[in-house]
């Protein structure tokens, strides 16, 4: 199993044309998130297509995208320039276990569906670090990951104490498979490395088989 | 690149300031290509196609596919 950043970024240059074909509309749960929240700077970490990029758009003044595929950018920046929001964002390559992102910059921030590429624990709770460090004090963030309560894993359960490392594959519309490395949470794991990070969680909950937690700055959080 | 963005963006390693050095531009804003250097390890980021490459430089150097 290869867990590499450098892999899993590989993968998503090779395969991003098809898998951002298929990631065209917004989750629900980002947009509730989204929905009577406002900022000056939103933020979206493993930002993908950018397709909850362009939901933060309507939420603050501006937004930055941040994801580790360069191929995945630039199917942003079409997405954004196709749908005229590209004045009020920016797309950036970057890890997000180490945000190239100021300090206490960001209002809103939505980090779903990236947490459970990162390669492991010491790496995941960094990034949680890196997502605390760039909230402003009154700042909020969605983060989600793959959970042990997803259909896909007959083997787990939403009650198991610690999730499992995987690879699941992508199919190209050749047929060919390239393999993804996945950490797929147990919902209380996921809040145990949320809780050990810099980060306050404030709601967390489950949906569609991922671990949700809305989530704050712990160390600005009064 | 947008050259607002530049207080929002920081060295990903130490958190510093990012200088930019411009080698073209699209208009009086948008940044096609140059170099973000931080001010204090004095790292050098490319910017490519408008896109600044950010990654730490472990994760930066070109692997072959």
């Amino acid at each position: 199993m290869d867990r590499s950043r450098e892999r899993t970024r590989d993968v998503y240059d090779r395969i991003a044309a098809h898998f951002s074909s298929t990631r065209e509309y917004p989750w629900p749960e980002v947009e509730s998130f989204l929905a009577d929240r406002e900022g000056a700077l939103g933020l979206d970490v493993g930002c993908g297509n950018g397709r909850h990029a362009e939901e933060l758009v309507d939420a603050c003044d501006r937004v930055v995208g941040v994801d580790a595929s360069r191929g995945l950018l630039e199917t942003a920046e079409e997405r954004a320039t196709e749908r005229a929001y590209e004045a009020s964002v920016a797309f950036v390559q970057g890890d997000a276990s180490r945000l190239p992102v100021s300090t206490d910059s960001v209002d809103l921030a939505v980090y779903v569906a990236t947490l459970h590429h990162l390669p492991d624990r010491e790496r995941r709770v960094r990034s949680l670090d890196e997502l605390g460090r760039v909230l402003s004090p009154d700042g909020a963030a969605l983060v989600s990951a793959w959970s042990t309560a997803h259909d896909t894993f007959e083997a787990a359960s939403a009650d198991d104490d610690v999730g499992f490392d995987t690879t699941v594959d992508w199919t190209l519309p050749g047929g060919e498979t390239v393999p993804r490395f996945y950490h797929v949470y147990s919902p209380a794991e996921f809040e145990r490395d949320l809780a050990g990070s810099a980060l306050t969680v404030e709601e967390p909950f489950q949906s569609s088989g991922n671990c949700y937690s809305i989530v704050r700055s712990e160390r600005k959080t009064s | 690149m947008k050259e607002s963005l530049m207080d929002v963006l920081c060295c990903p390693m130490d958190k510093s300031e990012l200088e930019l050095e411009v080698d073209e531009r699209a208009d009086d804003e948008e940044v096609l290509a140059g170099t973000l250097v931080c001010s204090e390890c004095g790292e050098r980021y490319p910017i490519e196609d408008g896109i600044p490459n950010l990654l730490p430089p472990d994760m930066r150097d070109d692997v072959p596919a």
